[in-house]
Protein backbone atom coordinates (compact mmCIF):
# COMPACT_ATOMS: atom_id res chain seq x y z
CA UNK A 1 0.00 0.00 0.00
CA UNK A 2 1.36 4.02 -1.22
CA UNK A 3 -0.33 6.65 0.61
CA UNK A 4 0.87 10.05 0.02
CA UNK A 5 -0.17 13.02 2.21
CA UNK A 6 -0.36 16.67 0.82
CA UNK A 7 3.11 16.04 -1.34
CA UNK A 8 4.58 19.36 -2.11
CA UNK A 9 8.16 19.36 -4.34
CA UNK A 10 9.98 22.81 -4.83
CA UNK A 11 12.99 23.12 -7.02
CA UNK A 12 15.44 25.81 -6.11
CA UNK A 13 17.62 27.21 -8.57
CA UNK A 14 19.94 30.06 -8.00
CA UNK A 15 17.55 32.50 -8.17
CA UNK A 16 14.07 31.15 -8.04
CA UNK A 17 11.60 28.72 -6.37
CA UNK A 18 9.74 27.16 -8.70
CA UNK A 19 6.62 24.43 -7.88
CA UNK A 20 6.66 21.58 -9.13
CA UNK A 21 3.89 19.89 -7.20
CA UNK A 22 1.91 21.17 -4.66
CA UNK A 23 -0.89 18.97 -1.88
CA UNK A 24 -0.99 15.65 -3.54
CA UNK A 25 -2.71 12.98 -2.15
CA UNK A 26 -3.25 9.83 -3.15
CA UNK A 27 -3.31 6.07 -1.91
CA UNK A 28 -2.58 3.14 -3.57
CA UNK A 29 -3.89 -0.54 -2.36
CA UNK A 30 -1.98 -3.27 -1.70
CA UNK A 31 -1.31 -4.63 -5.38
CA UNK A 32 -3.77 -2.04 -7.40
CA UNK A 33 -2.66 -0.02 -10.57
CA UNK A 34 -2.96 3.52 -10.64
CA UNK A 35 -2.66 5.67 -13.95
CA UNK A 36 -1.57 9.34 -13.54
CA UNK A 37 -2.26 11.25 -16.96
CA UNK A 38 -1.71 15.03 -17.41
CA UNK A 39 0.33 17.47 -19.67
CA UNK A 40 3.96 17.31 -20.65
CA UNK A 41 5.01 19.96 -17.78
CA UNK A 42 2.35 19.49 -14.96
CA UNK A 43 4.92 17.83 -12.75
CA UNK A 44 3.62 13.93 -13.51
CA UNK A 45 7.81 12.70 -13.46
CA UNK A 46 8.36 14.55 -10.56
CA UNK A 47 5.19 12.92 -8.43
CA UNK A 48 7.33 9.59 -9.14
CA UNK A 49 10.76 10.37 -8.72
CA UNK A 50 9.29 11.53 -5.13
CA UNK A 51 7.82 8.06 -4.62
CA UNK A 52 10.87 6.42 -6.14
CA UNK A 53 13.07 8.03 -3.48
CA UNK A 54 15.26 9.89 -5.97
CA UNK A 55 14.20 13.39 -4.45
CA UNK A 56 15.13 14.14 -1.14
CA UNK A 57 13.94 17.33 -0.13
CA UNK A 58 10.08 17.01 -0.47
CA UNK A 59 6.90 18.41 2.11
CA UNK A 60 4.13 16.05 3.08
CA UNK A 61 4.57 12.65 3.49
CA UNK A 62 5.14 9.37 1.06
CA UNK A 63 4.82 6.17 2.96
CA UNK A 64 5.31 2.47 1.13
CA UNK A 65 3.63 -0.49 3.36
CA UNK A 66 3.95 2.42 6.28
CA UNK A 67 7.52 3.73 6.39
CA UNK A 68 8.54 7.04 4.99
CA UNK A 69 9.99 6.30 1.41
CA UNK A 70 13.54 4.87 1.39
CA UNK A 71 15.33 3.31 -1.26
CA UNK A 72 17.55 1.37 0.82
CA UNK A 73 15.05 -0.13 2.75
CA UNK A 74 12.24 -0.79 0.52
CA UNK A 75 12.19 -1.98 -3.19
CA UNK A 76 11.56 0.58 -5.55
CA UNK A 77 11.47 -1.01 -8.71
CA UNK A 78 11.47 1.82 -11.02
CA UNK A 79 11.48 1.77 -15.15
CA UNK A 80 12.56 5.13 -16.89
CA UNK A 81 11.20 6.31 -20.00
CA UNK A 82 13.75 5.25 -21.81
CA UNK A 83 14.23 1.92 -19.99
CA UNK A 84 17.51 2.65 -17.98
CA UNK A 85 19.30 -0.42 -19.44
CA UNK A 86 23.15 0.03 -19.13
CA UNK A 87 24.56 -0.47 -22.32
CA UNK A 88 27.64 -1.61 -21.54
CA UNK A 89 25.97 -5.07 -19.74
CA UNK A 90 24.74 -8.07 -21.35
CA UNK A 91 20.43 -8.43 -21.07
CA UNK A 92 21.17 -10.90 -18.38
CA UNK A 93 23.32 -8.56 -16.00
CA UNK A 94 20.88 -5.96 -16.96
CA UNK A 95 18.35 -8.24 -15.25
CA UNK A 96 20.62 -9.43 -12.45
CA UNK A 97 21.48 -5.71 -11.57
CA UNK A 98 18.37 -4.64 -9.66
CA UNK A 99 19.39 -7.67 -6.87
CA UNK A 100 23.14 -7.10 -7.38
CA UNK A 101 22.08 -3.35 -5.59
CA UNK A 102 20.11 -4.73 -3.31
CA UNK A 103 22.28 -7.56 -2.46
CA UNK A 104 19.62 -10.15 -2.56
CA UNK A 105 21.07 -13.39 -3.80
CA UNK A 106 18.20 -14.98 -3.07
CA UNK A 107 16.29 -13.83 -5.73
CA UNK A 108 19.24 -15.05 -8.12
CA UNK A 109 17.22 -18.23 -8.74
CA UNK A 110 18.27 -19.52 -12.00
CA UNK A 111 14.61 -21.29 -12.92
CA UNK A 112 12.68 -18.50 -12.00
CA UNK A 113 14.51 -15.70 -13.88
CA UNK A 114 14.40 -18.28 -17.15
CA UNK A 115 10.47 -18.51 -16.29
CA UNK A 116 9.99 -14.91 -16.11
CA UNK A 117 12.45 -14.54 -19.41
CA UNK A 118 10.43 -16.85 -21.23
CA UNK A 119 7.16 -15.33 -20.59
CA UNK A 120 8.15 -12.11 -21.53
CA UNK A 121 9.87 -14.08 -24.66
CA UNK A 122 13.30 -12.79 -24.21
CA UNK A 123 14.92 -16.52 -23.28
CA UNK A 124 17.08 -16.38 -26.16
CA UNK A 125 18.54 -13.05 -25.74
CA UNK A 126 20.16 -13.23 -22.83
CA UNK A 127 23.59 -12.49 -23.76
CA UNK A 128 22.83 -9.70 -26.30
CA UNK A 129 23.25 -6.11 -25.67
CA UNK A 130 20.77 -3.84 -25.61
CA UNK A 131 21.59 -2.27 -28.45
CA UNK A 132 21.33 -5.03 -30.69
CA UNK A 133 17.82 -5.05 -29.44
CA UNK A 134 14.25 -3.62 -30.56
CA UNK A 135 12.65 -1.09 -28.83
CA UNK A 136 10.19 -3.35 -28.00
CA UNK A 137 12.68 -6.49 -26.64
CA UNK A 138 14.43 -3.14 -24.66
CA UNK A 139 11.27 -2.58 -23.03
CA UNK A 140 10.44 -6.75 -22.01
CA UNK A 141 14.12 -6.67 -20.71
CA UNK A 142 13.18 -3.23 -18.67
CA UNK A 143 9.88 -5.46 -17.63
CA UNK A 144 12.38 -8.38 -16.55
CA UNK A 145 14.35 -6.50 -14.23
CA UNK A 146 11.66 -4.56 -12.60
CA UNK A 147 9.55 -8.00 -11.78
CA UNK A 148 12.49 -10.52 -11.03
CA UNK A 149 13.16 -7.97 -8.08
CA UNK A 150 9.57 -8.56 -6.43
CA UNK A 151 9.08 -4.68 -5.89
CA UNK A 152 7.24 -3.54 -2.97
CA UNK A 153 6.05 -0.55 -5.43
CA UNK A 154 6.53 -0.45 -9.04
CA UNK A 155 7.20 2.82 -10.66
CA UNK A 156 6.84 3.59 -14.81
CA UNK A 157 7.24 6.73 -16.32
CA UNK A 158 5.63 6.62 -19.99
CA UNK A 159 5.97 3.22 -19.94
CA UNK A 160 5.17 2.21 -23.39
CA UNK A 161 5.36 5.25 -25.35
CA UNK A 162 8.37 4.79 -27.49
CA UNK A 163 7.26 1.64 -29.05
CA UNK A 164 4.63 1.84 -31.90
CA UNK A 165 1.00 1.33 -31.85
CA UNK A 166 0.62 -2.64 -32.08
CA UNK A 167 3.93 -3.31 -30.04
CA UNK A 168 2.51 -1.19 -27.58
CA UNK A 169 -1.02 -2.67 -27.08
CA UNK A 170 1.02 -6.36 -27.21
CA UNK A 171 3.33 -4.63 -24.35
CA UNK A 172 0.26 -3.68 -22.37
CA UNK A 173 -1.05 -7.57 -22.35
CA UNK A 174 1.98 -9.00 -21.14
CA UNK A 175 2.50 -6.26 -18.51
CA UNK A 176 -0.65 -7.10 -17.42
CA UNK A 177 0.16 -11.04 -17.18
CA UNK A 178 2.98 -10.43 -15.38
CA UNK A 179 1.06 -7.95 -12.77
CA UNK A 180 -1.77 -10.02 -12.36
CA UNK A 181 0.64 -13.38 -11.64
CA UNK A 182 3.00 -10.87 -9.20
CA UNK A 183 0.26 -8.63 -7.57
CA UNK A 184 3.12 -5.56 -7.47
CA UNK A 185 0.89 -2.28 -6.19
CA UNK A 186 2.10 -0.32 -9.58
CA UNK A 187 1.53 3.48 -10.38
CA UNK A 188 2.35 4.73 -13.98
CA UNK A 189 2.70 7.63 -15.48
CA UNK A 190 1.38 7.83 -19.17
CA UNK A 191 -0.26 10.55 -21.52
CA UNK A 192 -2.30 7.87 -23.76
CA UNK A 193 -5.89 8.08 -22.33
CA UNK A 194 -6.44 4.51 -23.78
CA UNK A 195 -3.55 3.30 -21.99
CA UNK A 196 -4.66 4.81 -18.31
CA UNK A 197 -8.00 2.99 -19.16
CA UNK A 198 -6.50 -0.43 -20.10
CA UNK A 199 -3.79 -0.49 -17.44
CA UNK A 200 -4.86 1.35 -14.38
CA UNK A 201 -7.52 0.82 -11.59
CA UNK A 202 -7.98 4.04 -10.61
CA UNK A 203 -6.78 6.97 -12.91
CA UNK A 204 -5.81 10.42 -11.15
CA UNK A 205 -6.20 13.05 -13.96
CA UNK A 206 -3.08 16.27 -12.63
CA UNK A 207 -4.46 19.74 -13.58
CA UNK A 208 -2.33 21.41 -16.29
CA UNK A 209 -1.12 24.71 -14.36
CA UNK A 210 -1.20 24.56 -10.44
CA UNK A 211 0.81 20.59 -9.71
CA UNK A 212 -2.19 19.22 -7.88
CA UNK A 213 -4.60 16.37 -8.83
CA UNK A 214 -7.49 17.64 -10.64
CA UNK A 215 -9.42 14.36 -9.98
CA UNK A 216 -9.35 10.66 -9.21
CA UNK A 217 -11.58 8.26 -11.77
CA UNK A 218 -11.83 4.70 -11.17
CA UNK A 219 -12.13 2.87 -13.92
CA UNK A 220 -14.68 0.19 -13.96
CA UNK A 221 -13.65 -1.24 -17.38
CA UNK A 222 -10.33 -2.70 -15.60
CA UNK A 223 -9.49 -6.36 -15.54
CA UNK A 224 -12.20 -6.64 -18.24
CA UNK A 225 -11.98 -9.28 -20.88
CA UNK A 226 -10.76 -8.10 -24.66
CA UNK A 227 -12.14 -4.26 -23.10
CA UNK A 228 -10.11 -2.73 -25.83
CA UNK A 229 -12.75 -4.01 -28.27
CA UNK A 230 -15.53 -2.92 -26.02
CA UNK A 231 -18.09 0.14 -26.92
CA UNK A 232 -18.00 1.39 -23.38
CA UNK A 233 -14.08 1.61 -23.86
CA UNK A 234 -14.69 4.35 -26.36
CA UNK A 235 -17.16 5.72 -24.79
CA UNK A 236 -15.44 6.10 -21.77
CA UNK A 237 -12.06 7.17 -23.51
CA UNK A 238 -13.96 10.04 -25.36
CA UNK A 239 -15.28 10.84 -22.54
CA UNK A 240 -12.33 11.30 -20.54
CA UNK A 241 -10.37 13.04 -23.07
CA UNK A 242 -13.02 15.59 -23.28
CA UNK A 243 -13.02 16.43 -19.81
CA UNK A 244 -9.00 16.54 -19.73
CA UNK A 245 -8.99 18.71 -23.12
CA UNK A 246 -12.23 20.94 -20.80
CA UNK A 247 -9.88 21.53 -17.60
CA UNK A 248 -6.73 21.50 -19.15
CA UNK A 249 -8.23 24.82 -21.50
CA UNK A 250 -9.53 26.72 -18.48
CA UNK A 251 -6.03 26.15 -16.91
CA UNK A 252 -4.69 27.74 -19.69
CA UNK A 253 -6.58 30.44 -20.15
CA UNK A 254 -6.85 31.32 -16.77
CA UNK B 1 39.97 -11.17 -37.85
CA UNK B 2 42.68 -10.82 -35.58
CA UNK B 3 44.39 -12.52 -38.62
CA UNK B 4 43.69 -10.07 -41.04
CA UNK B 5 43.94 -7.13 -39.16
CA UNK B 6 47.86 -8.72 -38.97
CA UNK B 7 47.92 -8.88 -42.43
CA UNK B 8 46.87 -5.10 -43.04
CA UNK B 9 49.69 -4.22 -40.74
CA UNK B 10 52.53 -5.98 -42.28
CA UNK B 11 50.84 -4.45 -45.98
CA UNK B 12 51.72 -1.25 -44.27
CA UNK B 13 54.89 -1.90 -43.15
CA UNK B 14 55.84 -3.29 -46.42
CA UNK B 15 54.42 -0.23 -48.47
CA UNK B 16 55.97 2.48 -45.95
CA UNK B 17 59.60 0.40 -46.54
CA UNK B 18 59.19 0.16 -50.44
CA UNK B 19 58.80 3.87 -50.53
CA UNK B 20 61.54 4.20 -48.46
CA UNK B 21 63.85 2.34 -50.30
CA UNK B 22 62.46 4.03 -53.64
CA UNK B 23 63.90 7.55 -51.67
CA UNK B 24 66.93 6.10 -50.27
CA UNK B 25 67.45 4.72 -54.53
CA UNK B 26 66.48 7.93 -55.82
CA UNK B 27 68.30 10.21 -53.01
CA UNK B 28 71.40 8.77 -53.21
CA UNK B 29 73.23 10.03 -50.10
CA UNK B 30 73.78 8.85 -46.66
CA UNK B 31 71.31 10.73 -45.33
CA UNK B 32 68.79 8.36 -46.18
CA UNK B 33 70.00 4.86 -46.38
CA UNK B 34 68.65 1.75 -47.73
CA UNK B 35 66.02 0.23 -45.08
CA UNK B 36 67.81 -3.18 -46.26
CA UNK B 37 71.29 -2.18 -44.71
CA UNK B 38 69.18 -0.58 -41.82
CA UNK B 39 67.74 -3.67 -41.18
CA UNK B 40 71.07 -5.35 -40.96
CA UNK B 41 72.38 -2.74 -38.92
CA UNK B 42 69.51 -3.42 -36.48
CA UNK B 43 69.70 -6.84 -36.28
CA UNK B 44 73.25 -6.67 -35.63
CA UNK B 45 72.83 -3.96 -32.69
CA UNK B 46 69.57 -4.60 -31.32
CA UNK B 47 70.39 -6.92 -28.08
CA UNK B 48 74.18 -5.47 -27.95
CA UNK B 49 73.04 -1.11 -27.58
CA UNK B 50 69.47 -0.67 -28.29
CA UNK B 51 67.13 -3.13 -26.38
CA UNK B 52 68.49 -1.28 -22.75
CA UNK B 53 67.70 2.61 -24.16
CA UNK B 54 64.24 1.21 -25.34
CA UNK B 55 63.10 -0.24 -21.70
CA UNK B 56 63.98 2.95 -20.27
CA UNK B 57 61.84 4.57 -22.86
CA UNK B 58 59.14 2.02 -22.42
CA UNK B 59 59.61 2.76 -18.34
CA UNK B 60 59.20 6.35 -18.47
CA UNK B 61 55.94 6.23 -20.61
CA UNK B 62 54.38 3.50 -18.57
CA UNK B 63 55.31 5.34 -15.44
CA UNK B 64 54.08 8.94 -16.32
CA UNK B 65 51.04 6.57 -18.29
CA UNK B 66 50.04 4.76 -14.55
CA UNK B 67 50.41 8.31 -12.60
CA UNK B 68 48.22 10.47 -15.35
CA UNK B 69 45.39 7.47 -14.74
CA UNK B 70 45.55 7.81 -11.22
CA UNK B 71 45.13 10.82 -10.76
CA UNK B 72 42.77 11.99 -13.57
CA UNK B 73 40.72 9.01 -13.47
CA UNK B 74 39.39 9.96 -9.96
CA UNK B 75 39.53 13.63 -10.92
CA UNK B 76 37.42 13.27 -13.73
CA UNK B 77 34.89 11.11 -12.05
CA UNK B 78 34.77 13.84 -9.79
CA UNK B 79 33.99 16.45 -11.67
CA UNK B 80 32.02 14.64 -14.04
CA UNK B 81 29.92 13.48 -11.21
CA UNK B 82 29.24 15.59 -8.61
CA UNK B 83 28.74 19.71 -11.08
CA UNK B 84 29.56 21.71 -7.79
CA UNK B 85 33.34 20.38 -8.04
CA UNK B 86 33.36 20.96 -11.38
CA UNK B 87 32.70 24.13 -11.19
CA UNK B 88 35.67 24.74 -9.13
CA UNK B 89 38.22 22.94 -10.60
CA UNK B 90 37.20 23.38 -14.38
CA UNK B 91 38.72 26.57 -14.92
CA UNK B 92 41.83 25.28 -13.03
CA UNK B 93 42.36 22.58 -15.35
CA UNK B 94 41.30 25.15 -18.57
CA UNK B 95 43.81 27.29 -17.58
CA UNK B 96 46.88 25.17 -16.93
CA UNK B 97 45.64 22.96 -20.20
CA UNK B 98 46.94 24.85 -22.95
CA UNK B 99 49.84 25.85 -21.78
CA UNK B 100 52.58 23.62 -23.85
CA UNK B 101 54.12 21.19 -21.29
CA UNK B 102 57.38 21.22 -23.06
CA UNK B 103 57.52 24.63 -21.80
CA UNK B 104 57.65 23.54 -18.48
CA UNK B 105 60.46 21.48 -18.82
CA UNK B 106 62.82 24.03 -17.47
CA UNK B 107 60.77 23.94 -14.42
CA UNK B 108 60.55 20.79 -13.64
CA UNK B 109 64.14 19.70 -14.60
CA UNK B 110 64.73 22.40 -11.57
CA UNK B 111 62.53 20.79 -9.27
CA UNK B 112 62.70 17.05 -9.67
CA UNK B 113 66.11 17.12 -10.93
CA UNK B 114 67.22 16.06 -14.86
CA UNK B 115 67.10 12.57 -14.19
CA UNK B 116 64.07 10.14 -14.30
CA UNK B 117 61.28 11.82 -12.21
CA UNK B 118 61.31 14.96 -14.55
CA UNK B 119 61.05 13.03 -17.63
CA UNK B 120 58.22 11.17 -15.65
CA UNK B 121 56.16 14.15 -14.47
CA UNK B 122 56.41 15.16 -18.30
CA UNK B 123 54.80 12.59 -19.93
CA UNK B 124 52.09 12.50 -16.82
CA UNK B 125 51.45 16.22 -17.30
CA UNK B 126 50.74 15.49 -21.12
CA UNK B 127 48.35 12.62 -20.24
CA UNK B 128 46.59 13.43 -17.50
CA UNK B 129 44.72 16.57 -18.73
CA UNK B 130 43.04 14.86 -22.01
CA UNK B 131 42.18 12.22 -19.47
CA UNK B 132 40.77 14.15 -16.81
CA UNK B 133 38.62 16.18 -19.83
CA UNK B 134 37.45 13.07 -21.28
CA UNK B 135 36.46 11.29 -17.95
CA UNK B 136 34.71 13.86 -17.22
CA UNK B 137 32.19 14.95 -20.46
CA UNK B 138 31.98 10.88 -20.88
CA UNK B 139 29.94 11.25 -17.54
CA UNK B 140 28.53 14.29 -17.79
CA UNK B 141 27.13 12.86 -21.40
CA UNK B 142 25.47 9.72 -19.49
CA UNK B 143 21.59 10.51 -19.19
CA UNK B 144 19.72 10.78 -15.69
CA UNK B 145 17.55 8.15 -16.67
CA UNK B 146 20.39 5.53 -16.50
CA UNK B 147 20.88 6.42 -12.89
CA UNK B 148 17.21 6.76 -11.68
CA UNK B 149 16.43 2.62 -11.53
CA UNK B 150 20.06 2.09 -9.51
CA UNK B 151 18.91 5.73 -6.77
CA UNK B 152 15.63 3.86 -6.47
CA UNK B 153 17.30 0.82 -5.54
CA UNK B 154 19.39 2.13 -2.95
CA UNK B 155 22.72 2.10 -4.68
CA UNK B 156 25.69 3.11 -3.09
CA UNK B 157 28.63 4.68 -4.59
CA UNK B 158 30.63 2.37 -5.05
CA UNK B 159 28.00 0.75 -7.47
CA UNK B 160 27.43 3.62 -9.40
CA UNK B 161 30.65 3.84 -9.91
CA UNK B 162 31.50 0.34 -11.17
CA UNK B 163 28.11 -0.15 -12.50
CA UNK B 164 28.01 3.68 -14.55
CA UNK B 165 30.92 5.60 -14.19
CA UNK B 166 33.59 3.47 -14.90
CA UNK B 167 32.13 1.55 -18.18
CA UNK B 168 30.83 4.57 -19.33
CA UNK B 169 33.91 6.42 -19.15
CA UNK B 170 35.69 3.88 -20.10
CA UNK B 171 35.97 4.37 -24.20
CA UNK B 172 36.80 7.48 -23.16
CA UNK B 173 39.20 7.26 -21.28
CA UNK B 174 40.94 5.01 -23.81
CA UNK B 175 40.83 7.05 -26.35
CA UNK B 176 42.70 9.74 -24.63
CA UNK B 177 45.24 7.96 -23.67
CA UNK B 178 45.66 7.32 -27.42
CA UNK B 179 45.36 10.52 -27.96
CA UNK B 180 47.97 11.90 -25.72
CA UNK B 181 50.10 8.94 -26.09
CA UNK B 182 51.29 9.96 -29.64
CA UNK B 183 52.20 13.38 -28.16
CA UNK B 184 53.27 11.69 -24.97
CA UNK B 185 56.36 9.71 -27.28
CA UNK B 186 57.63 13.35 -29.06
CA UNK B 187 58.08 15.14 -25.76
CA UNK B 188 59.87 11.63 -24.55
CA UNK B 189 62.05 11.72 -27.74
CA UNK B 190 63.06 15.40 -26.59
CA UNK B 191 63.02 15.28 -22.76
CA UNK B 192 65.63 12.43 -22.90
CA UNK B 193 67.89 14.66 -25.01
CA UNK B 194 68.67 15.93 -21.99
CA UNK B 195 70.86 14.62 -18.61
CA UNK B 196 70.63 10.70 -19.01
CA UNK B 197 72.57 8.26 -21.50
CA UNK B 198 69.43 5.87 -21.75
CA UNK B 199 66.37 6.39 -23.90
CA UNK B 200 65.69 6.02 -27.48
CA UNK B 201 65.67 9.81 -27.56
CA UNK B 202 69.68 9.86 -26.42
CA UNK B 203 70.00 6.71 -28.63
CA UNK B 204 69.17 8.42 -31.70
CA UNK B 205 70.64 12.07 -30.80
CA UNK B 206 73.80 10.43 -30.23
CA UNK B 207 73.68 8.65 -33.29
CA UNK B 208 73.14 11.60 -34.72
CA UNK B 209 76.27 13.20 -33.52
CA UNK B 210 78.48 10.62 -34.24
CA UNK B 211 77.18 10.66 -37.62
CA UNK B 212 76.47 7.00 -37.46
CA UNK B 213 72.91 7.25 -39.66
CA UNK B 214 72.57 3.63 -39.52
CA UNK B 215 72.50 3.69 -35.92
CA UNK B 216 70.31 6.94 -36.00
CA UNK B 217 68.00 4.97 -38.91
CA UNK B 218 68.11 2.00 -36.66
CA UNK B 219 66.79 3.78 -33.41
CA UNK B 220 63.73 5.51 -35.65
CA UNK B 221 62.52 2.40 -36.67
CA UNK B 222 62.81 0.88 -33.15
CA UNK B 223 60.89 3.95 -31.84
CA UNK B 224 58.21 3.32 -34.15
CA UNK B 225 57.96 0.06 -33.32
CA UNK B 226 57.82 1.16 -29.57
CA UNK B 227 54.98 3.17 -30.60
CA UNK B 228 53.37 0.55 -32.61
CA UNK B 229 53.37 -1.87 -29.45
CA UNK B 230 52.18 0.73 -27.39
CA UNK B 231 48.89 1.43 -29.65
CA UNK B 232 48.20 -2.38 -30.21
CA UNK B 233 48.20 -2.82 -26.37
CA UNK B 234 45.88 -0.41 -26.09
CA UNK B 235 43.81 -1.47 -28.97
CA UNK B 236 43.67 -5.03 -27.43
CA UNK B 237 42.27 -4.06 -23.76
CA UNK B 238 39.87 -2.12 -25.60
CA UNK B 239 38.43 -4.43 -27.20
CA UNK B 240 38.48 -7.18 -24.46
CA UNK B 241 37.69 -4.33 -21.68
CA UNK B 242 34.77 -2.39 -23.75
CA UNK B 243 33.41 -5.28 -25.98
CA UNK B 244 29.62 -4.02 -25.93
CA UNK B 245 31.62 -1.02 -28.40
CA UNK B 246 31.97 -4.53 -30.98
CA UNK B 247 28.96 -5.52 -31.08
Amino acid sequence: MISIENLSVNYKSDSDVYTAISGINLTIPEGGTLAVIGPSGCGKSTLLKAIAGLIPEYEGTIKINGDEVNPKKQTIGFMPQNYGLLPWRTVIDNIRLGMKIKRAPELLDRKVLKKLMRQLGIEGLGHRYPTELSGGQQQRVALARVFALQPDVLLMDEPFSALDAITREEMQDIFLKLWQKNNVSTIFVTHYVEEALYLGQRIAILSASSGNINRIVDNPLFGGKDIRQNPEFFEMSLKLKNSIKKDWNQAWEN
Amino acid sequence: MGKLVSLWYLLAAVVLTIIWFIVSQLVDLPIIPSPVLVVENLADIFMKYIAIHSLYSLWRIGAGLLLAVAVGLPLGVIMGYFPQTDRFLAPVVYLTYPIPKIALLPILMLLFGVGELSKVFMIFLIIVFQVVVAVRDGIRAIPNETYYPLYSLGASFKDIFFEVLWPASLPKFITAIRVALATAISVLFFTETFGTQYGMGYFIMDAWLRVNYLEMYSGIVVLSLLGLILFTTIDLIERNACHWQYK
